[in-house]
């Protein structure tokens, strides 16, 4: 599995080590993943608003909107992207403190390795 | 008593009595003792100073599990991973607004800067999730049990003066968040 790092920004291309062997694993940029953020009992709608607003620099309409959504139905999605993106955001929202964790897009089972069609033997 | 923060022509200000002050300190430095990674004797130097670490897992307090917390829901493995190559990273800048903000305790007046409002605002939200989970605050419902503890002179014992802390935090934290906002308007 390839894996991105949100370090800062001044070190850049210093983390490519080890070989990674097995890359048949498809997490190629075009596979979109989702940012998903939790709702928790602690987190003010305020800051939370807040951090849409600054971080991602959306409206404070659209802020506004996914914040509650978060509130009401438990969970949304506030930004999609390539692995490596959303993986950053998450890191970012966790140095915020929101509950954030990254997730592939396309909602269905299976998907990744094995693409065989149709069952043999 | 302290003031809640504003935004005004001096920027956002705020104020504090000696007695807060302290508190918010030991608040502070609570977490940040919390986040410190732990130095091992066989650590790579060098894997350290880009903030990989080989051996980091995820924590077994959950309070620290809420503050760095897994990256994929149903994956503890690719979480895991993850982990190893951002949590140093992700502690240290936790550590840094912490440490910003109770550096700018040392006057009553507060005066905050866009960076310092930043730091106070991070640092405020994960003394209060430290806090909330040594308070055992599951749900809306619990959080609005403990809201209701407002009166110091009712504090008989940790928990409620946890939560009267707790609902302190949370007042400065919304104060000052909304006067973040009042500063994105202008």
């Amino acid at each position: 599995m390839t894996l991105s790092v949100a370090l800062g920004p001044d070190t850049q291309e210093s983390t490519q080590t080890g070989t990674a062997a097995s890359t048949d694993v498809l997490t190629a940029p075009d596979i979109p993943w989702n940012l998903v953020i939790w709702n928790d009992p602690v987190n003010l709608m305020s800051y939370v608003s807040y951090v849409f607003r600054s971080y991602f620099g959306y409206s404070e309409a659209k802020a506004n909107k996914l914040m509650l959504e978060v509130h009401k139905k438990g969970r949304s999605i506030v930004a999609h992207g390539s692995k490596e993106q959303v993986e950053q955001h998450a890191v970012a929202m966790h140095g915020y403190g929101l509950w954030a964790t990254v997730e592939k897009a396309t909602g269905g089972q299976g998907g990744g390795t094995g693409s065989g069609k149709g069952k043999r033997g | 008593m302290a003031k809640a923060f504003k935004y005004g022509l001096k920027g956002i200000t705020g104020f504090l009595e000696p007695a807060e002050r302290d508190l918010l300190r030991s608040l502070f430095d609570d977490v940040i003792s919390m986040l410190e990674p732990e130095e091992r004797p066989n650590q790579d130097p060098l894997a350290a100073l880009v903030g990989l670490d080989s051996e980091a897992r995820e924590p077994s307090d959950r309070a620290l599990r809420r503050l760095l917390p897994n990256v994929m829901k149903d994956d503890d493995e690719a979480s895991l991973e993850f982990r190893r190559y951002t949590e140093r990273s992700l502690r240290e800048s936790k550590i840094g607004a912490l440490k910003a903000a109770a550096l700018g305790l040392d006057k009553d007046e507060l005066v905050l800067t866009p960076a310092d409002a930043r730091h106070w605002s991070t640092a405020l939200n994960d003394v209060r999730l430290v806090l909330a989970e040594r308070l055992d605050i599951r749900d809306d419902a619990d959080a609005e049990h403990v809201h209701r503890m407002q009166d110091w002179s009712q504090a008989e014992d940790v928990e409620s003066y946890l939560a009267l802390v707790y609902n302190f935090t949370t007042w400065l934290q919304e104060s000052l968040v909304q006067a973040m906002l009042a500063s994105l308007e202008a």
